[in-house]
């Protein structure tokens, strides 16, 4: 069975590489903002995104405000905390892969300090002296190698995510050392049970942004592929904090269009 | 198919990177804890009239600046100022942000941009419909997104030119019962000494691009005919 699930991630995450060589190299400037966008699927990906936020607002949603509602606001940080622990071999490796030694000591500081002394990843300390958490995952290491976004993509219940990084998630997935060793120990239940409380956790975490955006919006479906790019953008640029962030907004008082 | 050898390989391999990174972290963590560097920061404090460096691409007057940070910071104050004066109802709220928001954001220079190229081709009677439901439709997002104000508080952190007039401040909003704090930067235009917020940044994410976004959709989709906006922005707001 394990091994099956293996061959199957594998298999998947060479056919995805494949087809994003395939279509990377049209779009590897595509970084900026809003207009360099491409969804070539789009009425499949409305289709797709209407039902995903059916499901959300029904099973979802409910399901992370009873969680909300059972566990106080330290637990819950706690439970966030810990997730985000288990997160770290994966950015440790794609800071290497971006070549960014300090990053990575920084993560390796970060995970090392909060599970010896944040008991496990409950605590945050590190953050508390100064080390944030800059998550980087392997859409984020493509994005630092050249490869553009490719197709905006949706696809049923999972969120929505360009190509690159749906490739990006499936290779973080395959390579996660915590998956492979509870996969190789007998610990499946712990794996699944990890990747649903991550789900509601996440939920936890974008509550509020979302129901702002849902809203605020006119077509929620624009406003979050438009809120996605920037958000990915932002997260390649930490790289260089020099970069701005949003947009050149034009004087026009001064006669600029 | 793997094995518990080759497991074992993983972790052996994983100790040899982990050896690595703690010489790199050994030399990292002799220096103070300043991750962003590159970036100038301008602490309120600072010499007067400096002009500092940014990476050799642009001269910046910290002075401008600094006095956007400070700007930042009294919108901050007077908002929360806003939310905690509990004998307020909520229509005084909402007219207590209304002149805020008229008093420090260009709404007209943000309305214009969240229009994009579609201005252009507005008819002038359409551009003067749009700015007023525009105007009217950020004043009621804004309270809205103002109202589910529970104790954070506005930490300005740093500030940097980013173009002769604008300055970007970020600051962090921080929860008052733990949890993570949230970026929010703030671009502020500097017009001959008036400061007015142009765009607001959470997290990476510009309002007035998703803004844009959404309209240029909405319009897109409406065969690229500015009045199915308009006809949208007049109906009442979701719930």
């Amino acid at each position: 069975m394990k091994i099956d699930n293996n061959k199957l991630l594998l298999g998947l995450l060479c056919t995805a590489l494949t087809v994003l060589t395939a279509c990377a190299s049209t779009s590897a400037t595509a970084q900026s903002v809003d207009d360099n966008i491409s969804d070539p699927f789009e009425g499949y990906n409305r289709a797709v995104f209407a039902f995903n936020d059916a499901i959300d607002q029904n099973i979802l949603l409910p399901i992370t405000k009873g969680y909300r509602a059972v566990v106080p606001e330290p637990a819950r940080t706690g439970v966030h905390n810990v997730l985000t622990n288990l997160k770290s071999p994966i950015t440790i490796g794609n800071q290497l892969l971006q070549g960014d030694l300090e990053g990575a000591g920084d993560a390796t500081v970060r995970m090392v300090v909060n599970t010896l002394i944040g008991v496990g990843g409950i605590f945050d300390v590190a953050a508390m002296e100064g080390i944030k958490n800059e998550p980087e995952d392997f859409g984020q290491t493509l994005a630092v190698w050249g490869v553009g976004h490719g197709p905006y993509f949706v696809p049923p219940i999972l969120p929505p995510a360009s190509l690159r990084d749906h490739v990006g998630n499936l290779a973080d997935m395959y390579a996660d050392p915590v998956r492979l060793w509870l996969m190789n120990t007998d610990r499946e239940g712990w794996y699944y049970t990890r990747t649903g409380v991550g789900i509601i956790d996440t939920r936890d975490q974008l509550m509020d942004a979302l129901a702002d955006l849902k809203r605020s919006s006119i077509d929620y479906y624009a406003t979050i592929r438009s809120a996605y790019y920037q958000k990915r953008a932002a997260m390649v640029r930490d790289e260089n904090a020099d970069d701005t962030g949003g947009a050149d907004i034009p004087n026009y008082a001064a006669g600029e269009q | 198919m793997m094995t518990n050898r080759s497991i074992l390989n993983v972790l052996l391999s994983g100790g040899a990177v982990l050896a690595l990174m703690a010489c790199t972290v050994s030399a990292h963590a002799a220096e103070p804890a300043t991750s962003s560097a590159s970036i100038v920061k301008v602490a309120i404090g600072d010499d007067e009239t400096g002009m500092e460096e940014v990476s050799g691409v642009r001269k910046a007057p910290t002075a401008v600046a600094k006095a956007a940070m400070a700007f930042v910071d009294g919108v901050g104050k007077r908002g929360i100022g806003i939310l905690s004066a509990d004998a307020s109802s909520e229509a005084q709220r909402k007219q207590s942000f209304k002149s805020l928001l008229n008093d420090s954001f260009d709404l007209t220079t943000i309305g214009r941009f969240a229009l994009g190229r579609y201005w252009r081709v507005a008819t002038p009677q359409q551009r003067g419909e749009y700015q007023r439901l525009f105007e009217k439709m950020i004043i009621d997002v804004y309270s809205d997104r103002f109202s589910s104000y529970s104790g954070q508080t506005l930490k300005t952190d740093s500030a940097k030119m980013v173009s002769e007039t604008d300055a970007l401040v970020t600051t962090f909003i921080v929860p008052k019962d733990g949890g993570e704090k949230v970026q929010v930067d703030w671009r502020v235009r500097n017009a001959g000494g008036r400061y007015k917020v142009v765009d607001v940044v959470v997290e990476g994410v510009s309002m007035s691009v998703t803004q844009r976004s959404d309209f240029a959709s909405v319009i897109q989709r409406g065969g690229g005919d500015i009045s199915v906006l308009i006809d949208h922005l007049k109906q009442p707001r979701k719930g």
